[in-house]
C-alpha cells in the first residue's frame, strides 16, 4: 500500500481498544496538557466549521449563477464536477487504499445512462441524474465483487481495463446507443438547472466524504487500507465494506456524467469515457492529498483554475500539468499539500480534515 | 479519539478561526462574483488585418478552431481561409465601412472545449459575429451555445446532416451536407460503369456514419448490392481485419467513410492483403494534398467527392489559389475555400442586413444567394441546410486530381477498372 | 485459406507484441515496478524513426539502433532520477509515478508532434506464398522482433552482465551480498527495457499509422502478453504474444474491428481474476 499520508499509526489499536466516538478521549490523555487542550478544541471547532462552510457553500451556489457572467458559471461546474470526482475516488482510493485507474468509466457509464433517459423522455432529467447514479452504483457491486480481490498495482490496471471495456461495449452496442456517432440531448435554453444539481453533488459528496472519514466506517476503510490481513483479524468484514465504498464511488460520478451529457448536449463514448476524467480525479486528489476530506476539494479547484489559465496559453498543458504534478507529488511529496501543512504543523493530524 | 499533533507554534483561537473560515468563504464568493473578466490569455488574433489609420472601431468575428489537436492540420487550413478573406474584405474597405478583426482560440478538436471556448466568446469577449469551428461533432456541440446566444453561425467546418434536424434557426450550412456526399460519385460514376456489388467501410463515428447513411439512399437508386456494411473503431492504427473481409466478400466498389489517415491506412493495408475492387472511393482522404505525397502512385485510380477544386472555374477561384500559395508557401486545400466562402458569404449576409444586427444578419442568411468560390450557389433551406452547393467526383491520376463530374466541371473522365495491385 | 491467412497475420503481429513486451518484462522482473510509462518509450521510438524518416530521410530499419539507443539513455535517466527513488517504496508509488510520467510524455507529444497520424511507408505490398498473401512490412517487422527478442534472450542467459541481471531480478538483497551492484543493473535494465520498447516503437510505425495515443493502446497488450506467459518467463511472454496477436486477428476476422480491440482487455481482466493472488512471480 501507498505510504499512508494520513492515517493516525495506531488506528488499530483505536479500533480494538477503544470504542468510538467523536471526542477524545484515553488515547489523548497521554499527551501533555496543551495540547490536550488544543486537541479538543479542534475536535469542537471543526465539525461547527464545516457546518458553516457547507452553509456558504450552499448560498453561493444559489447566488452565484444570477450574478456572474455565463463563462465563470460553466467553468465553476467543471470545477464542481472535478470536486466530485475527486471527492468520490477518495472514498475508494484514498480511505480504503485501492488506487483505481478507471474512474473514468463510471462517468461515462452514468453519462449514457443519464443521456439515453433524457434523450427518450423517459423522465424528468433529475430523476434520470439519480437514476443514472444509482444505476452505474449497481454495475460497481459485481465490477468490485470480483475485482477488489486484485491487490494494488493489479487492482489499478483492471479498473483501466474495464472503463476501456465499457467504453467498447457501449461504442458496439450502436442499436442502444448510436455507438460512435453519439447521442444528441435535447437543446436546453437555460442551463442553469445543471449548475445548481452540480453544485448539490458536489456538496453531499463532500459531506458523504467527511462522515464516512469521521465515522467508524471511515476508520473500517482506513483499517482496511493500512493493513488489510490486521483488519480483518479485528473482524471487520473487509469484502462488504470494499465493495461498499467501491460503489458508492461510482455513484457520484455516474450522477456527475448525466448531468454533464445535458450540459454539453451532445455526448460521444470517447468523450465521456476518456482516460482524462480518471487522470483529472487522480492528479487532483494526490495534489491535495489522498486519504484527506480537503485534499480532493482542494485539489480540483486549484487545478481545474490553474489549468484552464494554463491551457489558454498552451494547448496541451492539462496533461502536462497532471501528468507532471503526479510525478512530483510521488517524488517529493508524497500525502499532498495537507500532508505537507501537517508536517509543518499548521493543521493536526486528523481525520476531520 | 484522533491522534492529534501539534508543533507549539500552532495558536487556536475559536473565534479568530472562525473569522477565517467566514473571510475565505466570502472572498471566494466575491471574486466569484467579480463582473470583471480578467482578459483572456493565449488568444490569437489574426494577423495582417488592414486598418486604415483612424479608423472606427473593427468588427470582431469570433471562432474556435482546431488548430491542435486530432484535427490540427485541417482546422488550420480553414483557418487560413478565414485569414485570407479578412485580408481581401479589409482592403476592400471592411464590413459596412469598418475593419474586420478575427479573435481566434483553439479548441483542440474537442467539442466541450469549444463549446465553452464559443460561450466565452460571446459572454466574455462580446464579439459581434462567430463563425463556425471545424468538424462536425465540435460544431454540433457548439450550435448549441450559438443557438442560446442567437448568434447566427456558418457551419463552415461541417456537414453533418443530422445537425439541421434539431430544429436550429441560427445554424446554416455552407457545403453539401453529409447525406449528399456520395450523390455525385454514385450516379454519376458509378451507375455509368455499371458496378452492383459495394463493400462499405467506415469509422464510427458522427460524419462518416451520416455519409454512408446518405450513399446508401443512393445506392439503392442503382439497384446495387450492398455486400459488406462494416465500422471500424475510430483513431484505428491496423484495418486488417475489415480489408479481409472486403477481400472475401470481393466488390466491384469499395466505398469508403474516412478521414485522412485511415483512408491512408486503408490503402497501404489493401496492398499488402491484395485487395483488388474495380474502384476505390474514399470521402476525406483523396482531397488533402499529404495524400498523394504520402502514397505515391498507389494513390492513383482511387476516386472521391470533392467539396471544391483548386481548378474549377468559380469566380474568382484562380486567383483566390494563387493568393493562398503565395501567401501560405504550401498546397492548397479544400477546407481553405470553404473558410474562405463562409467569409464571403457573411460578408454578403451583412450586406443585405444593412447592419450587424444579429438577428437581421439570420434572416439575410436565410433567404441570400449567392455566388462563391466553391461550385453551385450558396442556399439554403428552410432549416439552413445548404442546397445550392454542388458536390463534384475527383479521382487521382498520375498524382493529380481529376474532375470527372459533373460534366460542366469536369476536367477529365473517370478510368476503370483499377488494375490490380501486383500489375501496377 | 483465408482463416490460414488470418492466423498468419496474427502471429507477424505476436512477434512485434513480444518484443514490447519483453522489454516491461524485463522491469517489472527486476524492479517490481510496473512501468506505465512503457508505451509511451514505444511511441517516442516510432516517432524517432519517423523524424530520421521524414526529415533525413534515413531507412527506418537503419533507424532502429538509433531510436533504441535513444530511448536507453532516457530510460537510464529515468530510472536513476525518479524510479530508483520509489523501488524501495510500496508498488503503488512506482505505479502513480509511471502513469504520471505517461500522461507528461502523452502530453509534450501532443504538443510537438499534434495528434495527427503518422506513419513510415517504407516498405509496401505483400509478397505471394503458395496462395498466400505475406505482408512484406510485417514479416520484416517480425523479423527484426524476433532477431531482437532472440538477442536479448541469449544476453540474459549466457552473458555476465545478463546473469547479474537475473540474479539481481530472482533475489535483489541476495544478489547485492553477492557484490552486485544493484543499483546500477536496476538502472541499465530499465535502460534495455525502454531500448526494447524503442525498437518495437520503430517497427511499429512501419507497420501502422500513429499518433501520440498509441503508447496508450499498445501498453494493455503489453499487460496482457505478460500475465499471459507469465511474468519473467522470456519464452512465456513471447507464446503469450503469439497467443494474443492471432487471437486478435482471429476476432477481427470473425467478429469485428472494435471486439479486436477489446481482446487484450479481456485476456488481462480475466487472467488476473483467474489467477487473483496475482502471476507476478512468488515472492510479493
Amino acid at each position: 500500500m501507498i505510504d499512508p499520508p494520513h492515517a493516525a499509526p495506531s488506528v488499530t489499536e483505536e479500533l480494538s481498544a477503544v470504542p468510538e466516538s467523536g471526542s477524545g478521549s484515553t488515547a489523548v490523555a497521554r499527551l501533555p496538557d496543551n495540547r490536550a487542550l488544543r486537541a479538543q478544541q479542534w475536535n469542537t471547532l471543526l465539525p461547527k466549521t464545516y457546518v458553516i462552510l457547507l452553509a456558504l457553500t450552499v448560498i453561493w451556489i444559489v447566488v452565484f449563477p444570477q450574478v456572474a457572467p455565463l463563462y465563470y458559471v460553466s467553468l465553476a461546474l467543471v470545477v464542481l464536477l472535478t470536486v466530485v470526482l475527486g471527492v468520490s475516488w477518495n472514498i475508494i482510493s484514498g480511505y480504503t487504499g485501492y488506487i483505481s485507474f478507471g474512474h473514468a468509466g463510471f462517468f461515462g457509464i452514468g453519462s449514457y445512462i443519464g443521456a439515453l433517459l433524457i434523450a427518450h423522455n423517459l423522465t424528468a432529467w433529475w430523476l434520470a441524474a439519480i437514476v443514472a447514479g444509482v444505476g452505474t452504483a449497481l454495475l460497481a457491486l459485481p465490477m468490485g465483487a470480483l475485482t477488489l480481490r486484485l491487490r494494488g498495482p493489479y487492482f489499478a490496471i483492471t479498473m483501466f481495463g474495464l472503463s476501456e471495456l465499457a467504453r467498447i461495449i457501449v461504442s458496439s452496442w450502436d442499436s442502444l446507443t448510436g455507438g460512435g456517432a453519439g447521442l444528441y440531448l435535447p437543446f436546453l435554453e437555460d442551463r442553469t438547472s445543471n449548475f445548481y444539481a452540480m453544485g448539490i453533488l458536489a456538496v453531499v459528496a463532500i459531506s458523504v466524504a467527511y462522515l464516512i472519514a469521521t465515522s467508524g466506517l471511515g476508520l473500517k476503510l482506513m483499517c482496511i487500507r493500512e493493513d488489510e490481513v490486521a483488519a480483518q483479524t479485528l473482524g471487520v468484514n473487509t469484502t462488504w465494506y470494499k465493495i461498499g465504498a467501491f460503489a458508492l464511488s461510482a455513484f457520484f460520478p455516474g450522477v456527475a456524467g448525466a448531468v454533464y451529457a445535458r450540459q454539453i448536449g451532445y455526448i460521444d463514448p470517447i468523450t465521456v469515457f476518456g482516460v482524462i476524467w480518471s487522470i483529472r480525479a487522480v492528479a487532483t486528489t494526490m495534489f491535495g492529498g489522498q486519504g484527506t476530506i480537503i485534499g480532493p476539494i482542494l485539489g480540483g479547484i486549484v487545478l481545474t483554475l490553474a489549468s484552464e489559465w494554463a491551457w489558454a496559453e498552451n494547448a496541451f498543458a492539462y496533461q502536462i500539468v497532471f501528468g507532471g504534478l503526479i510525478v512530483l507529488v510521488v517524488l517529493f511529496m508524497p500525502g499532498g499539500v495537507m500532508r505537507l501543512l501537517e508536517l509543518r504543523g499548521w493543521i493536526p493530524r486528523t481525520r476531520q480534515l | 479519539m484522533d491522534e492529534m499533533h501539534y508543533a507549539p507554534t500552532v495558536r487556536l483561537c475559536r473565534r479568530r478561526f472562525l473569522h477565517i473560515a467566514a473571510a475565505a468563504a466570502s472572498s471566494l464568493g466575491l471574486a466569484a462574483c467579480s463582473s470583471n473578466p480578467t482578459p483572456a490569455p493565449g488568444p490569437t488574433t489574426s494577423a495582417g488585418a488592414a486598418t486604415a489609420p483612424g479608423s472606427s472601431t473593427p468588427v470582431v468575428i469570433g471562432v474556435a478552431i482546431s488548430t491542435t489537436g486530432s484535427n490540427g492540420d485541417t482546422g488550420t487550413y480553414q483557418q487560413q481561409g478565414y485569414q485570407l478573406w479578412e485580408e481581401a474584405v479589409n482592403a476592400k474597405g471592411g464590413l459596412l465601412g469598418r475593419p474586420v478583426k478575427f479573435l481566434f482560440y483553439d479548441d483542440q478538436s474537442d467539442p466541450t472545449t469549444s463549446s465553452r471556448l464559443y460561450e466565452k466568446l460571446i459572454t466574455q469577449d462580446s464579439v459581434d459575429l462567430v463563425l463556425g469551428p471545424y468538424a462536425s461533432n465540435v460544431t454540433a456541440a457548439v450550435a448549441q451555445v450559438t443557438e442560446r446566444y442567437h448568434y447566427p453561425m456558418i457551419a463552415v467546418g461541417a456537414a453533418a446532416t443530422e445537425i439541421w434536424q434539431k430544429g436550429y434557426k441560427y445554424v446554416f450550412g455552407l457545403a453539401s451536407t453529409t447525406d449528399l456526399q456520395y450523390s455525385t460519385l454514385i450516379r454519376d460514376v458509378i451507375g455509368p460503369l455499371k458496378y452492383s456489388t459495394v463493400a462499405l467501410i467506415y469509422e464510427d463515428s458522427l460524419f462518416p456514419i451520416s455519409e454512408i447513411n446518405g450513399a446508401r439512399e443512393y445506392l439503392k437508386k442503382l439497384e446495387t448490392k450492398v455486400v459488406l456494411d462494416e465500422k471500424y473503431p475510430p483513431k484505428a492504427t491496423d484495418l486488417s481485419s475489415v480489408l479481409t473481409h472486403v477481400r472475401d466478400a470481393n466488390p466491384d466498389v469499395v466505398l469508403g467513410g474516412t478521414y485522412t489517415p485511415d483512408s491512408e491506412l486503408i490503402v497501404r493495408q489493401a496492398k499488402e492483403l491484395n485487395v483488388n475492387p474495380k474502384l476505390y472511393a474514399f470521402t476525406v482522404g483523396p482531397g488533402d494534398p499529404n495524400f498523394v505525397a504520402n502514397l505515391g502512385a498507389d494513390a492513383d485510380w482511387i476516386t472521391s467527392p470533392s467539396i471544391w477544386e483548386p481548378v474549377i472555374n468559380t469566380p474568382g477561384n484562380a486567383e483566390f489559389v494563387q493568393r493562398y500559395e503565395s501567401r501560405f508557401n504550401r498546397s492548397i486545400d479544400y477546407h481553405v475555400a470553404t473558410g474562405y466562402s463562409g467569409g464571403m458569404v457573411l460578408d454578403a449576409a451583412v450586406k443585405e442586413a444593412g447592419s450587424l444586427d444579429r438577428d437581421k444578419v439570420r434572416d439575410a442568411l436565410a433567404n441570400i444567394r449567392l455566388q462563391t468560390v466553391l461550385p453551385g450557389e450558396y442556399r439554403v433551406d428552410q432549416t439552413g441546410a445548404q442546397i445550392g452547393h454542388v458536390m463534384m467526383s475527383i479521382q487521382i491520376q498520375n498524382g493529380k486530381r481529376v474532375v470527372v463530374a459533373p460534366k460542366n466541371l469536369a476536367t477529365g473522365t473517370v478510368m476503370a477498372p483499377t488494375p490490380p495491385w501486383n500489375e501496377r | 485459406m483465408t482463416l490460414v491467412q488470418v492466423i498468419i497475420n496474427g502471429v507477424l503481429l505476436g512477434g512485434v507484441y513480444a518484443l514490447f513486451a519483453a522489454g516491461l518484462n524485463m522491469i517489472v522482473g527486476v524492479m517490481r515496478v510496473i512501468n506505465l510509462a512503457h508505451g509511451e518509450l514505444m511511441m517516442l521510438g516510432a516517432y524517432t524513426t519517423f523524424m530520421l524518416f521524414s526529415l533525413a530521410h534515413v531507412n527506418p530499419l537503419l533507424s532502429i539502433p538509433a531510436s533504441a539507443a535513444l530511448m536507453l539513455i532516457l530510460g537510464m535517466a529515468l530510472q536513476r532520477l525518479m524510479v530508483e527513488r520509489v523501488v524501495r517504496q510500496p508498488l503503488l508509488s512506482s505505479l502513480l509515478l509511471t502513469f504520471g510520467l505517461s500522461t507528461l510524455f502523452l502530453g509534450v507529444a501532443l504538443n510537438v508532434w499534434t495528434g495527427d497520424q503518422r506513419s513510415v511507408s517504407y516498405l509496401s505490398g505483400s509478397l505471394s506464398v503458395g496462395g498466400l498473401q505475406i505482408s512484406v512490412v510485417r514479416m520484416v517487422a517480425f523479423a527484426v522482433a524476433v532477431a531482437l527478442t532472440g538477442a536479448t534472450f541469449l544476453f540474459l542467459r549466457c552473458s555476465t552482465f545478463g546473469k547479474t541481471i537475473r540474479a539481481t531480478a530472482q533475489h535483489p538483497d541476495a544478489a547485492q551480498a553477492c557484490g552486485i551492484d544493484v543499483t546500477r543493473v536496476r538502472m541499465v535494465t530499465f535502460g534495455i527495457g525502454s531500448a526494447l520498447a524503442a525498437a518495437a516503437g520503430s517497427l511499429v510505425s512501419m507497420m501502422f499509422t500513429f499518433n501520440p495515443e498509441i503508447g496508450q493502446a499498445f501498453l494493455p497488450k503489453a499487460f496482457a502478453v505478460i500475465v499471459l506467459g507469465g511474468l519473467g518467463s522470456f519464452v512465456g511472454a513471447l507464446l503469450g504474444a503469439l497467443v494474443l496477436g492471432v487471437s486478435e486477428t482471429v476476432a477481427g476476422y470473425f467478429s469485428s474491428g472494435q471486439r479486436a480491440e477489446s481482446v487484450a482487455f479481456v485476456i488481462l481482466i480475466v487472467m488476473l481474476m483467474i489467477r487473483p493472488a496475482g502471476l507476478f512471480g512468488t515472492n510479493e
